[in-house]
């Protein structure tokens, strides 16, 4: 009786695999047929179906879906009180930025909530070394239609965005967006010669997709389905995003333009300009750190984001230490007690208390001379603006399936997530999403099936090494300042002041990050080379004594050798 | 004219019996069994096919045997695009179609293997036919076809042309279809396997009507073809099987040019006849040794292994011929409106 139970389950078991692979009359859906789906609404996948849906060929040769769990509605019907700001905020370089005009969609960005960013100061917390990039380090005339550009990049909220490419796309509405509907499955299509990828919605509906696009962020399912590993680690590290408020500058200094970063033994902490009163925070520091930072009272965290700017190293760690213990014993430091500590540590340091390092500082009347050098003093903290998130070093081994997994294809976080330090992880999408772009583009000119490895490869040969190169960068940049010990800390200071002569590297630098074009392409990486070539020039006749440094400099200049590195790469990869 | 004589020498090797015929399931146009192959007129060998048919479960793996192939794909799809597009603008075309070119027009594709430049020719519009002498191609190249829905006249969101399969051969469908039945006319990469490459062309040629184009693709024969396709690919490399290859088939582009000056090349009907139409050369002179672009064009295509990808020489580049021809390279050439 039993044995034959057995059977009979086996049996039915069997009947139901074979309705379920073997005839599409017997499962109930019938999947639909679409080109391209895009797993992902965030700022990579929309930028994708926008950038699909601008061209009028593409528009009319390929069916495009969106898949996003969330309520793209909420990103639609953003509407934040004047003044307040989103606390995720992204410096959208020149490239990038010319990328989303041509594909229509920067038009639709509310200008007045972004703001152009001309400078960034960046220095060693421990030595104070310095490097200050600004604009006069890439003259607007050696880049061709950039001239109307006077910015370094553009400092805008990720839903201001957003909200821009849903715009864009549904003034097109070429693109099918499912909102509100999760992945629940990905399957291979049982054909002989190869089936495409079945995507499964939780709304019932089956997608038949000949390219299937992960835009789905870190813990991408296609990037499972398509078997494709990817290595990292989690660095020990928290990012504490916020928006402040302070006072603007007076008209003796220059305007709310610049960016400032300090690098900190725990992370480097950043300062990024919204409005005239209103600046950006992104401080990775230590997870216990950051936790009991956010569970103190505003003014507490303002002080401290003050003091982080300014104070020294050594004071800094005390009063971490401070708030850590008296968050721990139970009677959290208000900001009065802090304020105090605060003042009693700029007296022991001989800060003055008109210098502006020092927290009690006049924001009215003509500023000290060091201004311009420090960020304005933050007096608020945006309600609910505070939140931290881990921070991770990803990156995938392939950006496109193969075999079993063919037809995918990733972007964006999917495929790397990287340190925010340099505020690249959005950019660095944004040119996936343009070199896949023309890839897409390329295939349907000549008749190519774009969900094929012929079609695609071009965009991973352009990306995977240029992605490299910033991450690998970005980590080492992180791993170089978290040395506190003396020749580092040394070697490190000479270098950045080293770096701070360098124009050309900083021009190849900046000029690396973000988007480039295949199109535009030739001129601008052409220049970024010639530049850093230059620049490394340079380095071996002023840095033969600073070895220690090389290896975190020779990643940034890399910027250059990447063309050579992407010759090696094709040559190996057949 | 050593092809001339290779040419003569197979003249009478045992034909393909192209019984078979199978059709991708969607298309409406009959499918007639192909009458037994005409002897003494037949360009196929019948170890070449042999040689196919057991590759051809590789045709759609684009990393396997067939990977320079798949590449090289978009470098003639390309060219075709040009092409068609330069005479639709050259003969007053309004509005050209940029998305679909050869929307409305019928295409053939000899020689279509697993069907790689057929997909590609429906996507761009064509009403498309591709016919192979091995009927495991057009298996595989069938069976590749009905997983993708563009390429399913029966799509609700039809998009593309229409796109069917049959096993015969370049002559067999000449016999069947008549001559002047298509518009754009394809052969790529398949002159340089047949034994008749006179008659091969005479047969292709016959197909096109009046005003329409001829694409063909091939390798040049010259000292760079053997290295790069016989030493270096097959045997150096083994980026292609051995004996995929015979150099002494290979043609070069002047050859090709010479035939379709020549007036006697391709046969009158007898239709023609009857009518007086003169059979006039479909080049009428070389400048320079060079045919004008609006009757004939050779370009070279390029493999550059540092970027993976193959490119198109440009037009008039310096010295083409020398360097940019002297390995693959594709052919064009229009027959002349009556």
């Amino acid at each position: 009786m039993l044995s034959a139970n057995k059977h009979a389950l086996r049996l039915a078991r069997h009947a139901r695999n074979v309705g379920h692979t073997s005839s599409r009359a017997a499962s109930t859906v019938v999947p639909q047929e679409t080109d391209v789906v895009i797993v992902g609404g965030g700022p990579a996948g929309l930028a994708l179906a926008s950038a699909l849906s601008s061209q009028p060929i593409l528009r009319n040769t390929l069916k495009v879906s969106l898949v996003e769990a969330s309520d793209l509605d909420k990103v639609r019907g953003w509407a934040p009180p004047s003044g307040t700001y989103s606390n995720r905020v992204s410096s959208i370089t020149n490239a990038s930025q010319a990328f989303l005009g041509e594909i229509g969609a920067w038009a639709h960005v509310e200008e007045g909530r972004t703001c152009s960013m001309e400078e960034i100061q960046v220095w060693d917390g421990l030595s104070d070394a310095r490097v200050t990039f600004s604009m006069q380090d890439v003259l607007a005339s050696h880049l061709p239609g950039m001239e109307s550009l006077p910015q370094m990049a553009r400092l805008t909220e990720n839903l201001n965005l957003q909200r821009a490419l849903l715009r864009h796309l549904d003034s097109t509405s070429a693109v099918e967006l499912f909102d509100k509907v999760k992945v629940q499955s990905i399957q291979r299509e049982e054909r002989e010669g190869g089936g495409w990828p079945l995507v499964h919605l939780s709304d019932g509906r089956v997608l038949r997709a000949r390219l299937l696009v992960g835009a789905d962020g870190f813990n991408s399912p296609v990037r499972s389905y398509a078997g494709i590993q990817s290595y990292g680690w989690a660095y020990d590290t928290t990012a504490i995003v916020a928006t402040m408020f302070h006072h603007p500058r007076t008209s003796f200094q220059t305007p709310n333009t610049t960016a400032y970063q300090r690098f900190l033994p725990t992370g480097p902490i950043a300062f990024l300009p919204l409005s005239p009163t209103a600046s950006s925070l992104v401080w990775s520091t230590k997870p216990h750190l950051a936790k009991a930072l956010l569970s103190s009272e505003p003014g507490v965290l303002a002080s401290m984001i003050n003091a982080a700017f300014r104070l020294p190293e050594v004071s800094l760690r005390y009063l971490h230490n401070l708030i850590v213990d008296s968050a721990n014993t139970g009677s959290p430091l208000d900001a009065q007690q802090l304020r105090e500590e605060i003042s009693w540590r700029e007296r022991s340091h001989s800060i003055d208390s008109r210098s502006a390092y020092s927290l009690a500082a006049d924001t009215t009347g003509v500023p000290p001379v060091d201004a311009d050098a420090l960020p304005p003093l933050v007096t608020d903290i945006q309600p609910g603006s505070a939140a931290s998130f881990p921070l991770r070093f990803n990156h995938a081994d392939e950006y496109i399936g193969d075999g079993a997994g063919a037809r995918t294809v990733l972007v964006g976080d999917a495929a790397h997530t990287i340190h925010p330090l340099a505020g690249q992880g959005l950019n660095m999408g944004l040119g996936d999403v343009e070199a896949l772009f023309h890839c897409i583009q390329k295939a349907v000119h000549t008749g190519g099936d774009i969900g094929s490895r012929t079609a695609l490869l071009p965009y991973a040969r352009e990306r995977y090494f240029e992605n490299h190169i910033i991450m690998a960068a970005c980590d080492k940049l992180h791993k170089l300042y978290s040395f506190t010990s003396e020749p580092i800390v040394w070697a490190r200071s000479v270098g950045v002041e080293v770096l701070n002569e360098l124009d050309s590297v900083k021009a190849a630098l900046m000029l690396n990050a973000g988007s480039q074009s295949s199109r535009r392409g030739p001129s601008r990486t052409q220049l970024g080379a010639s530049f850093a070539a230059d620049g490394v020039e340079s380095l071996a006749r002023t840095m033969s004594g600073v070895r220690t440094l090389t290896e975190g400099v020779g990643n940034m200049v890399g910027a250059g050798v990447q063309s050579i590195l992407k010759g090696l790469s094709n040559s190996q990869r057949p | 004219m050593s092809f001339l004589r290779t040419a003569r020498r197979h003249l009478h090797r045992n034909p393909l019996r192209a019984t078979k015929c199978r059709e991708f399931p969607s298309s409406s146009k009959n499918a007639s069994t192909i009458a037994d192959a005409r002897n003494g007129t037949s360009s196929v060998n019948p170890d070449e096919i042999a040689h196919f048919s057991r590759l051809s479960q590789l045709w759609w793996d684009e990393r396997g045997e067939f990977g320079l192939l798949h590449k090289m794909n978009p470098v003639r799809m390309e060219f075709v695009r040009q092409k068609v597009l330069e005479m639709q603008r050259e003969d007053g075309f309004e509005a050209v179609n940029e998305a679909r070119p050869l929307e409305g027009l019928d295409v053939l594709d000899v020689g279509c293997g697993g069907g790689l430049l057929c997909e590609s020719l429906t996507r761009l519009g064509g009403n498309t036919l591709g016919i192979d002498a091995s009927g495991s191609n057009i298996a595989i190249a069938s069976l590749h076809a009905a997983a993708d829905p563009a390429l399913s006249s029966q799509s609700p969101q039809k998009r593309s042309g229409t796109l069917s399969y049959q096993h015969t051969s370049a002559e067999d469908l000449l016999a069947t279809r008549g001559p002047k039945s298509f518009d754009v006319v394809c052969s790529m990469e398949v002159i340089e396997h047949v034994d008749n490459p006179r008659t091969f062309l005479s047969n292709c040629a016959q197909l096109v009507k009046p005003g329409g184009h001829l694409f063909l693709s091939t390798i040049a024969r010259t000292p760079l073809s053997y290295f790069l396709t016989i030493f270096a690919a097959e045997q150096a490399l083994r980026l292609v099987t051995p004996g995929t290859h015979t150099w002494s088939k290979y043609i070069n582009p002047e050859e090709m040019t010479d035939f379709f000056l020549q007036s006697d090349s391709i046969p009158a009907t007898s239709e023609d006849a009857a009518r007086q139409v003169s059979s006039r050369p479909w080049i009428s002179r070389l400048y320079g040794g060079i045919p004008s672009r609006t009757e004939a064009e050779v370009r070279g295509m390029i493999y550059l292994p540092w970027k993976g990808e193959w490119t198109l020489v440009p037009r008039g580049a310096p010295g083409a011929s020398v360097w940019a021809e002297a390995c693959n390279y594709v052919f064009w050439v229009r027959r002349p409106f009556e």
